[in-house]
């Protein structure tokens, strides 16, 4: 048992030694601080990309923190932030946000979005221009796009959210949204949307497709199912690069940062087990 | 040799000084005592008076501070507009909030239309219905609803009582006033009762014993003698119940649907100030007049609050005058 008990030691000292070097070679001269602010979508990203990058480098420092997608170019312009992570491309215009002077944008990952509806739903397709009837409020009944005889119930998400601004360009391709109604409502996350189709018949609504349950129906859009198989070969159109907006080029920690989470290791490896796709599965 | 002998007089000096000090501290002992009363006395009043004034700063800073960001609104909207517009869209820039104003004060007028009655029935029936035994298990109970979080509140709300009140009422949705009344109620319930339950309670036994020798049977007694004895704590709790269902905000959002229309109707999804600013707040750009005016929404509700506290004081005061 002793000599066992010795090699062990013995194992465990040389294993200790050889990560110590390790680190140690890997450590880089890589020095300074980073705040990111921004969408709460891109907010686990940003802290799996910020937890390895500091591990490789340590002395830099990386303060990730989120709200809503429109206040990280706003924390970039006003120099809160060096990195503000947002839905759309935000050095662009797009329906509702005008765009952010001198800001430039990285695409960090691939994010696709999925129409979705209670399970009382019949309907398991529909096409764009039903999609844009419906949620502009001209299509009211779900026997006109093919269900039973039910009111649609609406659920949106609030004005501002990326989520929103993604569906709209993408599948709805800018049409405006109805603002009003009996059957309409508004919530204010990806939790509560996920809560309130789960619960409402003859409700449809929208997000990413994470979070898709299989107590919802994820909607067949023009006849394609909204997988990520889908997305790569290019036939399932409703998804959206997430982004991280810097003032100008970014400095030389901040684009250390930015290529990590670009980087094929990082983007074939964490960011596909958080459900998101690499950028460079796009064509 | 020359530095010892000038060091030994300075000593002995200072033994010398030493001495006289102890004596006089001695004679002196009880003045000093009377001193240190009187700073304490002093020191206590200024520590009360300047957490006082601490309290009322923070109270007018922050008056203040929503004042001044929330005027800005009225650089490019008109108070009429704002007022008394109901057009909300900020995206096409139209800020009327009279929506969000109206169905607050819709909201909690409905709220302490239910909760009221009911609590008023529950803290007489607490304080002089149930056996002791039972009074002892309820309170602590009422008083453990007070404590629970307004989200899960709201959460039960959103999945267990608007699919009933969808299934009861026929309607498609469920949101709206109504949902939102009814689990304010269930929050404020416990608040107005206890508070009821302890005004109810400290009405002297004379006043009942009265009631009973003029032949007055329990039910006279109690709407007629004990209820408006207990008056002014009943309305203490109606004013602390009536804060929280005017400030509640995430069991709110949860189950009104958030829809800027005017709630006309008791299943309509619709939006009250506190919901309407969490919902948007964190999507607005720091610098628009969308910011400005969800600021103007929050210091609107400290108003309506602060003038709500108000009136009912003066009202209480009239009622006691009376």
């Amino acid at each position: 048992m002793k000599w066992f008990k010795s090699l062990t030691v013995a194992a465990m000292a040389i294993a200790l030694v050889t990560s110590t070097v390790s680190v140690v070679g890997a450590a880089s001269s890589l020095k300074g601080k980073i705040v990111i602010n921004g969408s709460s979508a891109l907010l686990p990203l940003t802290l799996q990309a910020a937890n390895e990058f500091k591990k490789a480098n340590p002395k830099v420092k990386i303060s990730a923190s989120a709200a809503g997608s429109i206040t990280g170019p706003q924390s970039v312009r006003k120099g809160i932030a060096d990195i503000g992570a947002v839905d759309w491309d935000a050095s662009q215009d797009v329906p509702g946000f005008k765009k952010f002077e001198g800001q430039v944008a990285h695409k960090v990952a691939v994010i696709p979005f999925a129409a979705v509806v209670n399970k009382n739903v019949k309907v398991d397709n529909l096409t764009t221009k039903q999609l844009q009837d419906i949620f502009s409020g001209k299509v009211t009944n779900w026997k006109d796009v093919g269900g039973s005889d039910a009111d649609i119930i609406v659920v949106n998400r609030a004005f501002g959210s990326g989520t929103r601004v993604n569906f709209q360009m993408k599948a709805l391709q800018g049409t405006d949204f109805i603002s009003k109604g009996n059957n309409y409502k508004e919530v204010k996350s990806s939790g509560d949307m996920k809560t309130a189709v789960e619960t409402t018949p003859n409700a449809i609504g929208y997000m990413d497709l994470v979070y898709v349950t299989s107590n919802m129906k994820a909607l067949q859009i023009n006849g394609i199912a909204p997988t990520e198989a889908n997305v790569i070969n290019g036939t399932y159109k409703v998804w959206g690069f997430g982004y991280y907006m810097t003032k100008g080029q970014p400095d030389e920690v901040t684009k250390a940062f930015i290529e990590y989470i670009q980087s094929a290791k990082f983007q074939n490896g964490s960011l596909k087990k958080l459900k998101f796709i690499p950028i460079s599965a796009i064509k | 040799m020359q530095l010892e002998t000038s060091a030994q007089p300075s000593i002995l000096g200072a033994k010398d000084s030493d001495l006289g000090v102890s004596i006089k501290a001695g004679s002196g002992k009880t003045f000093d005592r009377k001193n240190r009363l009187l700073f304490y006395n002093r020191f206590f009043r200024i520590a009360c008076i300047a957490s006082a004034v601490f309290v009322c700063l923070i109270l007018f800073g922050i008056l203040f501070f929503m004042f001044r960001t929330g005027i800005l609104t009225f650089r490019d909207v008109s108070p009429l507009t704002f007022f008394f517009s109901t057009e909300w869209s900020p995206e096409e820039e139209s800020y009327g909030a009279f929506v969000f104003i109206f169905g607050t004060f819709a909201l909690t007028f409905l709220t302490l239309l239910i909760s009221v009655p009911l609590s008023v029935v529950i803290a007489v029936f607490l304080s002089e219905v149930a056996p002791a035994w039972l009074r002892n298990a309820l309170r602590p109970i009422l008083d453990l609803l007070v404590g629970i979080p307004s989200v899960v509140y709201g959460f039960l709300g959103l999945t267990i009582l608007i699919p009933l009140l969808r299934d009861v009422t026929g309607t498609n949705m469920g949101d709206g006033i109504l949902a939102a009344a009814i689990v304010l109620t269930i929050m404020v319930l416990p608040t107005i009762s206890r508070v009821s339950d302890d005004a109810i309670s400290a009405v002297p036994r004379k006043y009942r014993d009265a009631s009973y020798a003029l032949g007055g049977t329990r039910f006279q007694t109690i709407f007629k003698v004990t209820i408006p004895a207990a008056r002014s704590g009943i309305l203490y709790g109606v004013i602390l119940g009536m804060a929280r269902a005017i400030g509640e905000t995430m069991a709110v959002v949860m189950v009104i649907g958030n829809t800027p229309q005017l709630a006309d109707a008791l299943f309509k999804p619709t939006s009250v100030l506190t919901s309407n600013i969490v919902m948007q707040i964190a999507n607005v750009p720091f610098d628009s007049t969308w910011n400005y005016a969800l600021y103007m929404m929050g210091f609107l509700l400290l108003v309506i609050s602060l003038l709500m506290i108000v009136l009912v004081r003066l009202l209480q005061r009239k009622g006691a005058k009376s």
